[in-house]
């Protein structure tokens, strides 16, 4: 029996579950502008993980970068759902660097 | 170079993007919340089982985050029901257990108010009941 895959599946749901709270924050507080930021951060983090010796550690940051990933694509529309009134709305929000440039793109979603 | 860590970070991306996408789409076309759930479910305790019996610590660990997620998914099934009774997910008036809830509940809706781009501002309540 190699319990080494139930594990890291079981971390995956843990760490998903923390994204959670990370993307409502995340939205409320920076707003979905940083999506490119936090999808450079995941990239980073998957990168980084290439060069973990230690397998169970290499996985973890792996599986967290992925989740950094997904959760940029998915802040476009939690800044949707606040604007609904399904979340709570904060009008001041912390622009990102480069805001104009931003704007420009569209924001992923999946 | 520790490729395990990509493995894992690719093979949790994709499962959490099928899964977001065969949830919503399942939900809207099935008469029955309890078949895409159980399939959903045994298919997820298969994928473990085959985690556990794998020998290649990649291949176990790939199998592994995939179990996971559609187990997940079953779960999901009963929330995204639960958004579609709240109006969070539009409701299917063809699906009949959709057209149900769309006349028991009243903030069920067919509009999927989260087809939108973001505008910075609070909707009002004449935007937050039609599909821009």
């Amino acid at each position: 029996m190699n319990y080494f895959g139930l594990l890291t599946g079981i971390a995956t749901l843990l760490i998903i579950g923390l994204g959670f709270p990370l993307e409502i924050h995340g939205e409320r507080i920076l707003g979905y502008l940083w999506w490119p930021y936090m999808m450079g951060v995941g990239i980073l983090l998957v990168i980084v993980s290439l060069f973990i010796q230690t397998e169970w550690f290499c996985v973890l940051v792996g599986i967290l970068g992925a989740t950094f990933i997904w959760g940029s694509t998915e802040l476009k529309e939690q800044a949707v759902r606040t604007e609904l009134g399904w979340y709570l709305l904060n009008p001041d929000k912390i622009k990102p660097p480069f805001e104009n440039m931003i704007k420009k793109w569209k924001a992923p979603h999946l | 170079m520790n490729l395990i860590g990509v493995v894992a970070a690719v093979v949790t991306f994709l499962s959490v993007w099928f899964g977001h996408v065969a949830v919503r789409k399942i939900e809207f076309i099935s008469p029955t919340i309890w078949i895409p759930v159980t399939a959903f479910f045994s298919f997820g305790l298969v994928v473990e089982f085959l985690s556990l019996s794998a020998i290649n610590r990649s291949l176990s660990t790939a199998l592994g985050i995939f179990g996971i997620t559609l187990l997940f998914d079953a779960f999901e099934f009963v929330r995204q029901e639960k958004r579609v009774k709240k109006g969070h997910a539009p409701a299917n008036p063809n699906n009949p257990r959709h057209a149900e809830i769309l006349a028991t509940y009243s903030s069920a809706t067919t509009l999927d108010l989260l087809k939108r781009d973001p505008t910075g501002l609070r909707m009002s309540a004449k935007e937050t009941s039609t599909n821009l």
